[in-house]
């Protein structure tokens, strides 16, 4: 099984701008993954720092596999992940 | 829309951030704060609204809030600064009320009615024809109309559809309102009936539009620390978790010294020896008979709301100090020329410290989020804040912040002190779920309990200044109580000396 890495930034500034609820928004993505058929094992780890340090004006960051999104919400993250799991998934 | 981070919570947030970094940086206050409203909301086109500019002049009305400064109406033509130099002071500088509506955000939502969707199949059973008892409903064109000055309200024919077609439509900020404190103004907005609120502060986390806000007291601390003036933070139960996974419990307390406060406590102190006290009180007036029943405190808007709506019954409720004041005046004995701020989850804290009884305890309060804007403002890294011990309170203490904690710290407690005693509990979170209890109890039927009243939906960890999702709160809360080197509150060090 393929494996998907998503790592959120929890500094203080991406925890004010609501970080822990994309966490939430992705662990709940992970329950539907029977409905969208998605393969890919998706790993949420939240780390200290992702990006720059102070990225006051960019937060809160969220790195979905390589790429890092900026500004990130619930809705662009997980965007993100059904995308680069889109080759997996069959809707029913 | 607690659990969901929206734009009403990023402005909100924002707002705190930025007040808290003009406080620390100081300047012209006045030029300085009309820029902030450019800086949240750039651009020359409107995201959220009908015009960039209404949007920058709620931000305006919200900064005044954040500042302690009154909100004003459209009609009042003045800068968001007007005044802001009076508010810049190292004490306390509050104007009730503590909730306010910015009127021009308000979206004017009507109050309650009933609607007919298109889900309406219009069929021949038509059960919500016949249920009405008043004939507000009938069928045209193969759907379902209610006529609204015919409507009682009484939500039958909801209940009868049996395609779910018909809804109730009622203002965010009433639904979540349990003492029926939102009014309406001549332009059909809302206004708050302040005989009736209680300050729980939960129309302000449920209203869409950000309509409703409170005042803060973040500016006048920051003003007080970088006075020179010895800080001492007292941190409600409910804060673990509050900051994110970085900032354990540990370096939550670092971090607070980081702001420029000299020393944090639990207050969970204080709560182990409401605990107790109330334990005591429940033994010798409850079970003794002398008294009908017993309804915790610590909560002020429930107390309130109890003493407002059921006067009869208020004297049931208990005089003992809530875990707040318990806890300042334990710091305030140990260090007499401190100023102490509370560090809680909710507006309604505010709202008791600046009660005669309490105010020369208490000298600031303010909510998670508006601390976590201090922290954002002084740009403190969790991960490289080290660890500074928090070991003032037991168990019991701490599972204050989540609903039920109460009422399981003082069973323990009487558990403990009177091991022969049988008590019973009740609780509710919620007001309206709580003015059902109460009710209850003003009819004789909780006589001989202990009763927990909870304004907030889940405890403290629900109140409208926290931060996490309740649900990982309280898993989080859990956690930091089972840390704790006692579990119950007779074993708190404070209560032996």
């Amino acid at each position: 099984m393929k494996v998907l890495h998503v790592d959120v930034c929890t500094c203080a500034e991406c925890v004010m701008n609501g970080c822990m609820d994309i966490v939430d928004a992705i662990e709940s993505l992970k329950k539907l993954k029977s409905d969208v058929k998605i393969k890919t094992q998706i790993i949420v780890s939240t780390k200290p720092c992702v990006g720059d340090a102070l990225h006051y004006d960019k937060s809160p960051i969220v790195s979905v596999g390589k790429k890092i999104i900026e500004h990130a919400n619930a809705q662009t993250v997980m965007s993100q992940i059904m995308e680069l799991t889109s080759k997996d998934v069959k809707r029913s | 829309m607690r659990g969901i981070y929206t734009p009403v919570t990023a402005i909100r947030r924002q707002v705190f951030a930025r007040i808290a970094k003009l406080a620390y940086e100081g300047g012209d206050f006045a030029r300085l704060v009309e820029d902030i409203p450019f800086k949240i909301v750039p651009g020359e086109t409107a995201r959220y609204r009908d015009s960039v500019f209404k949007e920058r002049a709620i931000i305006g009305e919200r900064l005044r809030l954040a500042c302690g400064l009154d909100v004003r109406p459209a009609s009042v033509h003045a800068p968001i600064s007007d005044g802001i130099d009076m508010s810049a002071v190292s004490e306390k500088f509050y104007q009730p009320p503590l909730v306010n509506v910015i009127s021009f955000a308000c979206n004017a939502c009507e109050e309650k009615k009933y609607t007919v969707t298109d889900g309406c199949q219009g069929c021949l059973a038509s059960p919500c024809i016949n249920i009405c008892p008043v004939k507000a409903v009938r069928m045209e064109h193969g759907h379902s109309i209610i006529d609204e000055e015919k409507c009682i309200k009484c939500g039958r024919c909801v209940d009868a559809c049996p395609y779910n077609a018909i809804i109730k439509v009622e203002r965010p900020c009433s639904q979540a309102c349990g003492v029926d404190a939102i009014e309406s103004d001549s332009l059909g907005r809302a206004k708050i009936n302040y005989d009736k609120c209680v300050s729980c502060g939960q129309c302000l986390v449920h209203c869409p539009f950000g309509a409703i806000a409170d005042k803060s007291q973040i500016f006048q601390l920051i003003h007080a620390i970088k006075d020179g003036k010895e800080i001492i933070a007292e941190i409600a139960p409910a804060f673990v978790g509050q900051f994110g996974p970085t900032a354990t419990p540990d370096r939550v307390k670092d971090a607070i010294k980081q702001l420029g406060i000299a020393e944090v406590y639990e207050v969970a102190i204080g709560a182990d020896i409401g605990a107790v006290e109330e334990a005591h009180h429940y033994v010798h007036e409850v079970v003794s008979g002398k008294q009908p029943f017993l309804a915790t405190s610590c909560c002020p808007s429930w107390s309130v709301m109890a003493k407002n709506m059921f006067p009869t019954i208020a004297p049931y409720v208990s005089q003992a100090l809530t875990p707040m004041v318990a806890t300042a005046r334990i710091i305030k004995e140990k260090h007499p020329d401190a100023m102490v701020v509370f560090i809680g989850p909710c507006s309604s804290k505010k709202l008791e410290a600046s009660r005669t009884s309490v105010r020369s305890d208490v000298d600031f309060v303010i909510t998670f989020e508006e601390l976590m804007g201090m922290f954002v403002a002084k740009q403190i890294d969790f991960s490289q804040v080290p660890s500074d011990v928090l070991e003032d309170a037991t168990g019991a203490g701490r599972g204050y912040a989540v609903a039920g904690g109460v009422a399981n710290a003082i069973a323990g407690s009487i558990a403990e002190l009177y091991p022969d005693v049988e008590f019973k509990i009740d609780r509710a979170e919620g007001l309206s779920n709580c003015r059902k209890m109460l009710a209850l109890a003003k009819a004789g039927k909780r006589d001989g309990y202990l009763m927990e009243g909870m304004a907030c939906p889940g405890g403290c960890i629900g109140g409208s200044g926290t931060i996490m999702p309740i649900a990982r709160a309280a898993a989080l809360v859990k956690e930091f109580q089972q840390k704790a080197d006692a579990q119950n509150a007779v074993q708190s060090d404070y209560i032996s000396k």
